[in-house]
């Protein structure tokens, strides 16, 4: 009963999503705000509603309740309970009501900011939120509805698969989720304001919270992704330019440029109708992202099922979104005010080089991941656009921003002075350029481009220090108020300055791969082969039996300079009654450094075939992802907006235009 | 500077931004995209030896050789024409005759392939769509999903 | 009736929920959060900063101006209300019907033709307490087991069929196999592999099935599975009328009693009915259909007379099928479950069968 009260509050919340939609904008064209305010009730019930569903779903996977469909299909009555529980978003109906929870419960907790967002634009916003919920709504309950009922029930469900029983498997989607659902308030705030006609720092001031929650947990769902692919998939590698790892990056790059452009649009009330274009671009890219992953267009590492009636239906809805968004921009955006000019050489000015870097860079990825498509739609001529390609186009264009970053974070707003703030970096660039020629000379040599990203990256961390130095009044204040002043500082300063050092060390880790070795080799027991610093040791290989599976493992003893620092076991799985291999990577976490080994096939000769991975500082690549989300954090822990004014250097002041 | 000024300089430098990616988008795709053939595309279209190419195909029964090393030799199939492929590497976990397989390399001369990746994919069903395509076009590919009353009936019958 | 009731319940708060602002006599909640009063937090703010010395003086001063011009447009903005009195009234009566309209009513469709009220949840727990093996536990058992000992033939063997009745064809395949590697070849073991690779394939018999039941052949060539089944792959090669040929063959060999007649009598009329006018048969049309019809119905009659038989059943429901008499095959399968209801294993399969045939009239089984 429960189930299907669960199925039955689903398509309450379809019905009460309609009457959010609807009901503001009727309201709109009347000024009857209390019409409007039928809007909040309505996302606050139709999240409950939703929540239901999802509890009662959940509840049928606790209790293996095998009288459901998607309960057969993808559980079994002998799954370890933790993945009977995360197994109710491992698929795709699932995910999908997962989804719509997420969103629903944005939609209710926009409905409840009644301090931080003015009533109307919250009616409209709700709105446009109610509209996207009942699109995807209907796209669970007729598509994908995961309580479609058997009857009688089967005794066993289908899905044992051990292979999809893991923790990074479970937690990833739902990161990923977070942050393409989050984009959809800050288009729902977007379309609102071009609906209201009215667009101002209060608005920059209401969407950034949502915009940094989603780039949060899009930082959050990408970095975990990556980390996923790198040690379950056994070749070492932690970015593919797959082109579901391409639908992520794009929403995050137009996500960065949006939460960059909203600072200037709440501080200095400018960059208007490009911030609510870059809004809409960010969701238009979100969906995009989700229709070419549940679709299953592509061919890519992730397998999905493919279902053209799901992609048809997702296909409709990108299209009505993101159709009528840009249409209803060309239509109302002439009619905003106009935000004001500023100086190229301000902190605005960097900022909308930012913004023009990062767009620019989405476009690559985006043209990258399509054009494969569109030719073989076109021409039947299939290509794969691999490395290489984002290689010669991503870098080129990703490498000036990471050296504005700094200079954006330093410079003033309104009139900077450029000469004023490069010599305020001045230790920045020398910890840059001292850190290259240390690895320089430490390696004797290495690739330039590997060079100029660890430049980059110590240039990124020493920027970040010297941001809050010079903000805290270092060199001018005596040391002890400095610190008082560094620790009274607005969180958002300390934020930044901590997502711009997360941003360095990711570099520096993605650097360091430069240095990474990969060894090939057969292997006998007591064979030595060399990784880095380390040599590994084959001291034996031995089958093992575990109650589901047999392994072939070898176990190698790591040695440093002679000394034993550890073992390491790498194996190669089989799932004996599926009759599935698998191969489990052994990794050694060494500081920040890993020892990664992969398994091939035992040799007629009687050795065995490795692959033998060292990765230098490896584990920087995702703590940096970590610490940029935490910096993103702390932004959002300071919700002060406060309005900049000409702040010179030196105390003086500078004429304002 | 004038208003205008300013913002004829903010179109000058994103038009400059955009012609730079633009270019260097036109640069890759001349030197880094990467085909996709099927054996018998291979000979139709008379690919020049040395080309880097993806290959696709099911690796054909029996023709699996593991030499010394990790050398392995096998032939990439369409039923229609098949190409000898060398690999140095570990091969993926569901790498199997009679299984699709997608290798990435370069073409050696008419008939040998020099790949340098083989590529894995983690599920066992895993069809990669370039082959199921090539294969659907050859007439070979059936969809397990597409049963109808009659197909059914001959599992039935074992009741 | 409950679950109507609680329905009823659900729908009544969110209705009620949505309308209370409608009930409010206040309109305007504007004033408080409109954009001056957020000015004016900023204002504070700045004094809180410019007190703790984050800010100074100088800049203060600037930034105060600043925020005061802001103020003042969002003032000038503000106060601009719609109209009150009767039309907003009217228009808010209307707004009601609307939402306590539209709710229900969307709902109460859409569940109606998706859901299944009157499905009782089956939670595993519950339904191990009556007494029914685990069949999940034992298969564990069984596969830890030979996780251990993977060369125990006997074990795949006890395997296999578990998995081809759960469905995991490829599991039972592969089970089979293991069973043949080790114990050696057997015709029953070879058709039993072919089987189970064919219902992997979808029911078609690729070339692995049929080289198992060639072999098969080879060994007993009396072996009636392998027979069927070749008939089967010959038919699905485009051959109908060798493939009816073998059939009849295998009918004139079979046994009165023989508890597979049924599935080749309906294989048979399946072919000849995909057949159409060509020569297949020697038969004039109505002549065949008839005789079709007749062993149908012969199978219905003893059915009637003792409905035990699980396989009987099915074969009926699919012979109505592939003659195009759904209504008879629903009222078949309607029959098969209340004589079987006793057997939860034969109510899975009819299940099972009912939505591979699209039979399924319970709302639950919309088409995957």
């Amino acid at each position: 009963m429960f189930v299907e009260a669960g199925h039955y509050a689903l398509t309450l919340a379809l019905g009460l999503s309609l009457v959010q939609f609807l009901m503001p904008l009727w309201a709109a064209t009347v000024r009857d705000e209390a019409l409007a305010a039928i809007a909040a009730p309505a996302a606050l019930c139709a999240f409950a509603c939703v929540t239901l569903a999802f509890a009662a779903l959940t509840y049928a996977y606790a209790t293996s309740d095998f009288s459901l469909v998607n309960v057969v299909e993808n559980s079994h009555s002998l799954k370890p309970f933790i993945y009977k529980l995360t197994g109710v978003w491992g698929n795709h109906e699932g995910s999908m009501l997962l989804w719509v929870l997420i969103l629903t419960l944005f939609g209710a907790m926009v409905a409840l900011s009644r301090r931080a967002v003015p009533s109307r634009l919250r009616h409209l916003t709700l709105a446009v939120q109610g509209a996207v919920a009942f699109a995807f709504l209907a796209f669970v309950e007729f598509t994908s509805n995961p309580f479609l009922r058997l009857n009688p029930a089967p005794f066993e469900g289908q899905d044992l698969n051990p292979i999809l029983q893991d923790l990074g498997l479970a937690i990833h989607p739902p990161l990923l989720y977070i942050g393409y659902v989050g984009f959809s308030i800050s288009f729902a705030f977007a379309l609102a304001a071009l609906i209201e006609g009215r667009i101002d720092a209060v608005w920059a001031r209401a969407v950034r919270p949502w915009t940094l929650t989603a780039w949060v947990f899009l930082t959050l769902g990408i970095a975990m992704g990556s980390y996923w692919a790198y040690y379950e998939l056994g070749w070492g590698g932690w970015w593919f330019w797959d082109p579901v790892e391409n639908a992520s990056l794009m929403p995050w790059l137009a996500g960065t440029a949006l939460l960059h452009s909203t600072i200037v649009m709440e501080k200095r009330d400018a960059l208007k109708i490009w911030t609510i274009l870059l809004a809409i671009l960010t969701f238009s890219l979100s969906l995009l992202g989700t229709f070419l992953v549940r679709s299953g267009v592509l061919t890519s590492v992730h397998s999905f099922a493919t279902d053209p009636t799901r992609g048809a239906f997702i296909l409709a809805i990108l299209v009505v979104f993101i159709g009528g968004g840009f249409a209803l921009f060309a239509w109302r955006a002439p009619l905003l005010r106009q935000g004001g000019l500023f100086a190229p050489i301000s902190r605005e000015g960097a900022l909308v080089a930012n913004n023009l870097l990062l767009v620019t860079a989405c476009a690559t990825v985006f043209i990258g991941t399509l054009y494969p498509l569109a030719l073989e739609a076109l021409t039947g001529a299939k290509i794969s656009v691999g490395e290489p390609f984002f290689n010669a186009t991503f870098l080129p264009i990703v490498m000036p921003l990471l050296a504005l970053i700094p200079i954006g974070q330093t410079i003033v707003w309104k009139r900077g002075d450029l000469l004023g703030t490069v010599q305020r970096l001045w230790a920045a660039y020398a910890a840059g350029l001292a850190g290259a020629l240390i690895i320089f000379a430490l390696v004797r040599g290495g690739p330039v481009l590997a060079l100029l990203g660890i430049g980059l990256g110590v240039y990124l961390l020493a920027g970040s220090a010297v941001d809050i130095y010079h903000r805290a009044g270092g060199g001018r204040v005596a040391p002890g108020v400095m610190l008082r002043r560094a620790a009274g500082l607005p969180r958002s300063a300390w934020g930044t300055a901590i997502a711009h050092a997360g941003v360095g060390i990711t570099v520096l880790g993605i650097a360091a791969q430069a240095w990474s070795t990969e060894t090939l080799a057969v292997v006998n027991r007591g064979d030595l082969v060399n990784a880095g610093a380390y040599t590994l040791r084959l001291d034996a290989i031995f089958p093992r039996t575990a109650h589901n599976y047999r392994e072939d493992v070898a176990r190698f003893t790591v040695l440093r300079d002679g000394r034993i620092i550890g073992t390491l076991e790498g194996s190669k799985r089989i799932y004996v009654t599926r009759g599935m291999p698998t191969t489990e990577a052994g990794i050694m976490t060494l500081g920040p450094s890993q020892l990664y080994v992969s398994l091939g096939e035992p040799q007629p000769s009687g050795g065995m075939g490795v692959r033998i991975y060292w990765k230098p500082y490896v584990i920087f690549v995702w703590l940096g992802s970590v610490i940029m989300a935490l910096g993103g954090l702390l932004s959002l822990t300071d919700r002060r907006l406060r309005v900049a004014a000409p702040v010179a250097a030196r105390g003086r002041l500078v004429p304002a235009e | 500077m004038t208003r205008k000024q300013r913002r004829l300089t903010l179109i000058a430098a994103a038009l400059a931004v955009l012609g730079v990616a633009l270019g260097l988008v036109l640069f890759a795709m001349r030197d880094n995209i990467v085909f996709f053939y099927s054996p018998t595309d291979l000979e139709a279209k008379a690919v020049t030896p040395g080309t880097r190419l993806r290959l696709g195909g099911l690796v054909a029964e029996g023709s699996v050789e593991k030499g010394e090393g990790q050398n392995v030799t096998f032939a990439v199939t369409d039923t229609n024409r098949s190409i000898t492929v060398r690999y140095t590497g570990l091969l993926p976990d569901l790498f199997r005759e009679g299984q699709g397989v997608v290798t990435e390399g370069v073409l050696e001369s008419a008939g040998l392939f020099r790949a340098d990746s083989v590529l894995a994919k983690h599920d066992e069903n895993y069809m990669p769509r370039e082959v199921a395509d090539s294969l659907k076009e050859q007439g070979l590919w059936q969809h397990g999903g597409k049963t109808d009353a009659q197909g059914g009936g001959a599992t039935a019958a074992s009741e | 009736m409950l679950i109507w009731l609680i329905f009823a319940l659900m729908t009544g708060a969110a209705v009620l929920a949505v309308l209370w602002p409608l009930s409010r006599a206040e309109t305007a909640v504007a004033a408080e959060t409109g954009d001056a009063a957020f000015f004016r937090q900023q204002m504070a703010d700045l004094e809180r900063d410019r007190e703790a010395g984050l800010v100074s003086e100088r800049e203060a001063e600037a930034l105060r101006a600043e925020i005061g011009r802001r103020l003042l447009r969002a003032a000038r903005g503000e106060g601009r209300s719609g109209p009150e009195g009767e039309p907003a009234l009217r228009r808010r009566r209307a707004a009601s019907a609307i939402a306590l309209s539209t709710i229900p009513l969307l709902a109460l469709a859409i569940y109606g033709a998706m859901g299944s009220p009157h499905l009782p949840q089956a939670p595993r727990a519950a339904r191990m307490d009556g007494g029914q093996l685990d069949v999940g536990a034992a298969v564990a058992k069984i596969e830890a087991h030979l996780a251990q000992n993977p060369g125990d033939g006997r074990g795949w063997e006890v395997l296999a069929p578990v998995y081809l009745r759960a469905g995991r064809f490829g599991d039972a395949a592969r089970a089979y196999q293991s069973a043949l590697d080790i114990l050696g070849e057997s015709p029953a073991r070879l058709t039993d592999l072919g089987e189970a690779v064919t219902a992997e394939a979808g029911g078609i018999v690729d070339a692995r099935a049929r080289a198992a039941f060639e072999r098969a052949l080879v060994l007993d060539p009396a072996n009636a599975k392998a027979r069927y089944y070749l008939a089967v792959a010959t038919g699905q090669d485009g051959d109908n009328a060798k493939a009816i040929d073998m059939l009849r063959k295998l009918l004139a060999d079979a046994p009165a009693d023989a508890s597979w007649r049924g599935a080749v009598e309906q294989r048979l009329a399946a072919l000849s009915m995909s057949e159409g006018a060509s020569a297949i048969t020697s038969l004039p049309e109505g002549e065949q259909a008839l005789a079709i019809r007749g062993m149908v119905e012969g199978l219905a009659a003893r059915l009637d007379a003792d409905g035990s038989d699980a396989a009987g059943w099915a074969r009926l429901v699919r012979s109505y099928v592939v003659l195009g008499e759904e209504e008879k095959a629903r009222e078949a399968l309607a029959k098969a479950r209340s004589q079987l209801a006793a057997d939860p294993a034969s109510l899975d399969m009819l299940a099972a069968l009912a939505r591979q045939l699209s039979l399924e009239t319970d709302a639950t089984g919309a088409p995957q």
